[in-house]
């Protein structure tokens, strides 16, 4: 054991002589931490290794992710369901994003009531605020990737939202969606500004945060007495750091594993789909409902434009030496609301949509309809296969004849398709009248009550929206799509 | 810079367990007792040594989850993935030709993680009366493509040679052409297209 050692020591020094390692993680280890080692000083570095567990799990999805409108959906649901801890790989990626940004808030809220941008720390703090701005785009152009109905009309909302604003609106729209709407060139896009150009973004800063950081050297905590210790990062902080990240990162495995990453049907550009930001983005979209019209523009420009400008300018704003935070009562009273107010708006967004009986019974039916998804067994796409292509032109789709009823479109395509072809959450009807117990009684009976016909989860118990009327037409459109589909008459 | 409240900076900030042994080339172990007595000097170091050692665990628990599940993520499909192997209808025999090797060109179909493709392959006919072979054109060798030549077969890359009933006659290929198998229905002629490991003297369906 000692000789293993000392050819380890030896073939360090060697190391050693070549690159000055040594003096590389020295410097790395004996920063001073003024003031002491302190769990308050833990978000920054639990800030970093999420970043680089957002990297890693990245890299590893785009193994199996296809950024293309046709086949992005089948691989994210391929990930989620077939793939060897596939959904634990995804669920880390999707949480982390949350996790990140309650990190990114803490961390910033501890620097601000600790008064640390001051002394000479303005630009560490301003990096450290586009940092949070990237952040905030990375979970913007990754929320569209997964390519399903979530994915699909939150980034209309977002872009939407993008073209309102004044003169550069509708030029900067055209530019993030790659055209004038959603389309597979928008995900090229958005997979480019998440994959490649944010990364590099990142990456730059954050060395230039950590350069800054380092230069200005921790500032402790906010009054330094005489007597105050202190100590260096390792091992009493770096101990501290990781027993946090440790928490951090065992949290998110459990998350991932008994949460499953939401992923619902593919997109469906023409549905009746209603979105909803996820819970970061919430206070912004609250605030809409506040501002109609023209005024819309408060919320979606002018208000945060005001906040992050005030907060990235703050330390020009308060140029005292004074760090404690009760000796600063107008900034941390400011802080307070802002934070306090973002909260409440999150919950208000939540109680107005649960309180709302349309809203909560579509949000909970979108919910549903997404579990189920989550639940049925994958199933391969078929590319370019003739097989398809035939099927295309005669069974799955019948491209003559008239039209869906609006009430099929409305309550049964989602899982039937508009064509009565089927979907990755419900089966053709097609040749349905051809089966036993499938008269057009029978099927005038079954939406009536459906548990009476054997029929289970997912396909609702009742269908309280249709009217007798409509469920005529439906029953009607269908038995005719079958009769010119097997060319025999059925009663 | 002056550290004051700990009993020394002195106590060398410098043997500070497992990490700190790696910047200074020191034993990371801690110096338990000392004639019985042990120094503040040593509690200090000892302190150290054992947040060292558990952040140095949790350090390295994290990045071996990590790296498992991501080897999993990565390389589980590689090896599950099964060629699949179904009868493909090649067209009717009454159209190939009599005597004289014909190429035909064939759609397979290959699972490839999320979706399930077809893709051409050639394969070649002979049909000789009642004798019929059908056989694949990737070459034995090292799975460059098999073409007809004056005398039969042969493969380009490395200069192979086949007779015209696939029979190995010259190069570096360690076998004949590969014979797939075949069947009649209906006088329609159908194969079923498989791959076989290259470079050995018997033929192995490659899995």
């Amino acid at each position: 054991v000692i000789s293993m050692r000392a050819s380890l020591a030896q073939a360090y020094d060697w190391v050693d002589e070549r690159t000055g390692v040594k003096t590389i993680v020295r410097r790395a280890l004996d920063e001073p931490i003024r003031g002491g080692a302190r769990w308050s000083y833990v978000f920054g570095s639990a800030i970093l290794l999420l970043f680089v567990i957002q990297a890693l799990s990245g890299i590893f999805l785009s193994l199996y992710y296809v950024p293309s409108a046709d086949h992005a959906h089948i691989s994210v649901a391929y990930i989620q369901k077939a793939v060897p801890a596939g959904g634990l790989v995804r669920g880390l990626h999707y949480y982390g994003a949350s996790a990140l940004i309650i990190l990114i808030v803490a961390h910033l809220a501890q620097t601000f009531l600790f008064g640390s941008y001051k002394q000479k720390r303005e630009l560490l703090w301003m990096v450290g605020g586009i940092l949070f701005l990237l952040t905030l785009g990375f979970a913007f152009t990754g929320q569209l990737l997964p390519w399903d109905q979530e994915a699909y009309f939150g980034t209309k909302v977002g872009t939407s939202i993008a073209g309102e604003v004044p003169v550069v609106g509708r030029l900067q729209q055209r530019i993030m969606l790659g055209g004038s709407e959603i389309t597979s060139a928008t995900l090229s896009r958005f997979f480019v500004v998440h994959v490649f150009l944010l990364p590099l973004a990142v990456m730059a800063l954050v060395s230039v945060h950590l350069f800054l950081f380092r230069r200005a050297g921790a500032a402790g905590p906010y009054h330094t007495g005489p007597d105050a210790r202190s100590d260096r990062f390792y091992p009493r902080q770096l101990f501290k750091d990781s027993l946090f990240f440790a928490l951090v990162f065992v949290s998110l495995v459990a998350v991932a594993t008994y949460a499953p990453a939401a992923l619902g049907p593919q997109a469906k550009p023409g549905s009746d789909f209603l979105a909803r930001p996820p819970w970061y983005f919430l206070p912004l979209f609250q605030l809409l409902k506040y501002f109609p019209g023209r005024l819309t523009m408060i919320p979606t420009l002018v208000l945060p434009t005001a906040l992050f400008g005030l907060l990235f300018l703050f330390p020009f704003l308060d140029r005292r030496r004074e760090r404690h935070p009760l000796k600063r009562p107008l900034a941390v009273a400011v802080f307070a609301f802002l934070l306090v107010g973002a909260g409440a708006l999150i919950l208000l967004a939540k109680r107005q949509d649960k309180t709302n009986p349309d809203y909560n019974a579509k949000l909970k039916h979108q919910e549903e309809v997404a579990r189920v998804f989550l639940k049925t067994e994958f199933r391969p796409q078929e590319v370019n296969n003739s097989l398809s292509i035939n099927r295309a032109n005669s069974k799955d789709s019948p491209d003559s004849g008239a039209p869906p009823p609006p009430a099929f479109i409305q309550t049964c395509a989602l899982c039937h398709g508009e064509n009565a072809a089927g979907s990755d959450l419900g089966p053709t009807l097609i040749g349905v009248t051809a089966k036993p117990n499938r008269t057009r009684e029978d099927l005038l009976k079954i939406l009536n009550d459906p548990p009476a016909y054997g029929l289970k989860d997912p396909m609702p118990g009742s269908f309280p929206d249709l009217s007798a009327e409509d469920k005529r037409h439906i029953v009607e459109w269908l038995v005719n799509i079958n009769n010119r589909e097997s060319g025999s008459l059925i009663q | 810079m002056k550290v004051a409240g700990i009993p020394t900076a002195r106590v060398d900030s410098h043997q500070l367990g497992l990490l700190g042994s790696l910047t200074h080339g020191e034993s990371a172990l801690p110096v338990m007792v000392k004639g019985g007595e042990r120094t503040g000097a040593e509690v200090v170091r000892e302190r150290r040594t054992f947040l060292g050692l558990i952040t140095t665990g949790l350090g390295l628990s994290i990045a071996a989850f990590m790296g498992f599940t991501l080897g999993r993520f990565s390389i589980a499909p590689a090896l599950s993935a099964a060629p699949e192997s179904d009868w493909t209808v090649l067209g009717p025999l009454a159209e190939i030709p009599e005597g004289k090797p014909t190429n035909h060109i064939i759609r397979v179909f290959q699972s490839a993680g999320w979706g399930r493709f077809s893709a051409e392959q050639s394969v070649w006919v002979l049909k000789q009366g009642e004798r019929l072979a059908v056989f694949s054109s990737v070459c034995t060798h090292l799975g460059c493509t098999i073409n007809e030549n004056a005398k039969g077969f042969g493969c380009v890359c490395h200069n192979s040679l086949w007779s015209s009933e696939g029979e190995k006659v010259g190069g570096p290929a360690p076998r004949g052409m590969d014979r797939l198998e075949y069947k009649v229905e209906d006088e329609v002629l159908k194969v079923r297209y498989q791959n076989f490991k290259q470079g050995l003297a018997d033929k192995q369906v490659a899995t």
